[in-house]
């Protein structure tokens, strides 16, 4: 049963694989906890896993964590969405034509290297330090990742497929909409997914830019005050706001995607 | 010059690129035309300018006597790989050629579907998506689409490039048995010699780039329109067949 795991390239059961996965979180954990238990690392540095935990009911009890959740997930998604809506259809127009293409895509390369820490200052001369900059600098780190990477999805569309539209009589709207989009479809959910895991690691960023909510604000704010166990439960909490919904995502993308 | 599709005077560059040299010809109306060549020499060019999916550079292309200018369903295209839309069902693959068609209502589109559907085999694999069926029967799709639409001549590049030798020969018979029932006008691009002489009414083969015509075979007349696969133990099978391969070596100085 579980020999296969040792196989190269071997196969095993997702019950198989579930359980290693499991066994291997509980023995770093549990590591964790006898490395900080006997005292090898101050808890200042390494908390045990135990008072990570603790820390983290106090904060869902007493410090309104689920409020600074609630914050902190409005604005990712706000910042992806916008990101995305607007990433879409620009990414689709800078591969078809190439007008647009010759026109964006040098200043869009260019853009996309630029630190988000660095336009900060920027970002707060231009909008304060209201909810804009914190929308904008998680907005600046997707929306221009995203439009190269639908460019590139749309540069990918078999032009057999296209030409099959064509030659049973799709105009170009059709061969957008019936085809090629269609086909971006499970690359472009892929795409989103991974571009709403980078929003979320801006996030820090963003909020330490004199927010008063939200999980960075509470990292930071922990930080201050060397509430280690404080900080590892705020960094867990993004974690598994990561972890699930990326599953959900996954899950979706099999579910509209049958088909492949 | 006469024909259903005819190429007058057609050349066709790529920037400096010569790839078809000036080509006149006619293929008559419900046949089977191969175009045989080295690898390179243009085939596709050619048969994507009847598609109207690229224009000659100087000549035309005429069908019907009416210039070729942009695709329309009147010809179909049938490709090697990427031939039917993986998101689709069988089914809803085979609908897909009727799908801007504003003649038919719904009733004549399911009944077509229907026909095509049990022409092709392909009825117990309705609600199959593209990945679940073998490769032979993905090219039924885009076959039995392109009939869907309507398309009285069919494009194939190559199609069963990609099967085994054993479901190739069965979609030969297959595809000469529906040219024949069905009428309609094939332009077949292939590799291979066999499949070539069972196949076509014609051969018409082609030099190295430029694309020039060496060779016209008129395949009907030795062999006759119906194909069983009997015929290729036949003597008169084999002749011919030594006949292009000579042809090939000694015209286009290649392999094909
Ligand atoms: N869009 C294009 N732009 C530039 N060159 C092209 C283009 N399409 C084809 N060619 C060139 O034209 C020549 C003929 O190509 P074509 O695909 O028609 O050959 P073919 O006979 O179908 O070859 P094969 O047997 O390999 O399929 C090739 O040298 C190819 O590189
Ligand atoms: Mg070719």
């Amino acid at each position: 049963m579980f020999s296969s795991l040792f196989v190269f390239r071997g196969r095993a059961s997702p019950m198989v694989e579930f359980a290693v996965s499991v066994a291997a979180a509980v023995i770093v954990v549990a590591l964790w906890e006898l490395a900080a238990r006997a005292g090898i690392i101050a808890p200042q540095f390494l908390p045990s896993p135990s008072r990570v935990v603790i820390a983290l009911w106090t904060m869902l009890t007493e410090q309104n964590l689920l409020w600074h959740v609630a914050v902190s997930t409005a604005r990712v998604w706000i910042a992806f969405l916008l990101a995305a809506v607007m990433a879409i259809p620009i990414g689709i127009m800078m591969s078809s034509y190439r007008i647009v293409g010759a026109a964006l895509e040098p200043m869009i390369d260019f853009i996309r290297y630029l630190p988000v820490p660095a336009l900060v200052p920027l970002s707060i001369i231009w909008f304060g330090v209201g909810e804009e900059t914190k929308i904008f600098l998680l907005w600046l780190g997707t929306f221009f990742q995203l439009v190269l990477l639908v460019a590139d999805d749309m540069r990918r569309v078999p032009q057999e497929f296209v030409e099959v539209a064509r030659t049973v009589g799709a105009n170009s709207r059709q061969v957008m909409i019936d085809v090629a989009l269609r086909w971006m479809g499970p690359t472009l959910l892929d795409n989103l997914r991974i571009t709403l895991g980078w929003c979320w690691t801006y996030l820090i960023i963003a909020e330490i830019v004199a927010a008063d909510s939200g999980i960075g604000y509470v990292i930071w704010t922990a930080r201050r005050f060397v509430k280690t166990p404080e900080v590892m439960a705020g960094v867990v909490v993004i974690g598994l706001i990561g972890l699930v919904t990326d599953q959900l995502l996954r899950l979706l993308h099999r579910r509209l995607f049958r088909y492949l | 010059m006469t024909g259903y599709v005819q190429f007058v005077d057609t050349a066709k560059s790529f920037g400096p690129v010569n790839v078809v040299r000036k080509t006149s010809l006619g293929l008559d109306r419900n046949s089977l035309v191969v175009f045989l060549g080295p690898s390179g020499c243009g085939k596709t060019t050619l048969m994507r300018m009847v598609g109207g999916l690229d224009e000659p550079s100087s000549g035309s292309i005429l069908l019907g006597g009416e210039k070729v200018v942009r695709p329309d369903r009147r010809r179909g295209m049938v490709f090697q790989s990427y031939s039917s839309f993986p998101w689709l069902t069988v089914e809803k693959n085979i609908a897909f050629g009727m799908r801007y068609r504003k003649d038919l209502d719904g009733a004549e589109k399911a009944e077509r579907i229907g026909h095509y559907l049990d022409l092709f085999g392909l009825a117990d694999f309705a609600g199959s998506y593209p990945n679940r069926i073998s490769g032979g029967m993905r090219q039924r799709v885009a076959i039995a689409r392109t009939l869907a639409a309507g398309s009285d001549v069919l494009l194939m590049d190559e199609p069963f490039g990609a099967l085994d030798a054993l479901t190739r020969e069965r979609l030969q018979v297959e595809l000469r048995q529906i040219q024949i029932r069905e009428e309609k006008t094939v332009i077949f691009v292939t590799h291979d010699v066999e499949e070539a002489v069972f196949l076509a009414d014609r051969i018409i083969l082609f030099s190295r780039r430029p694309a020039s015509i060496v060779a016209d075979i008129d395949v009907a007349a030795e062999l006759g329109p119906d194909r069983p696969l009997e015929i290729r133990e036949t003597q008169k099978f084999f002749e011919l067949r030594n006949k292009v391969l000579h042809l090939i070596r000694n015209e286009t100085g290649a392999v094909v």
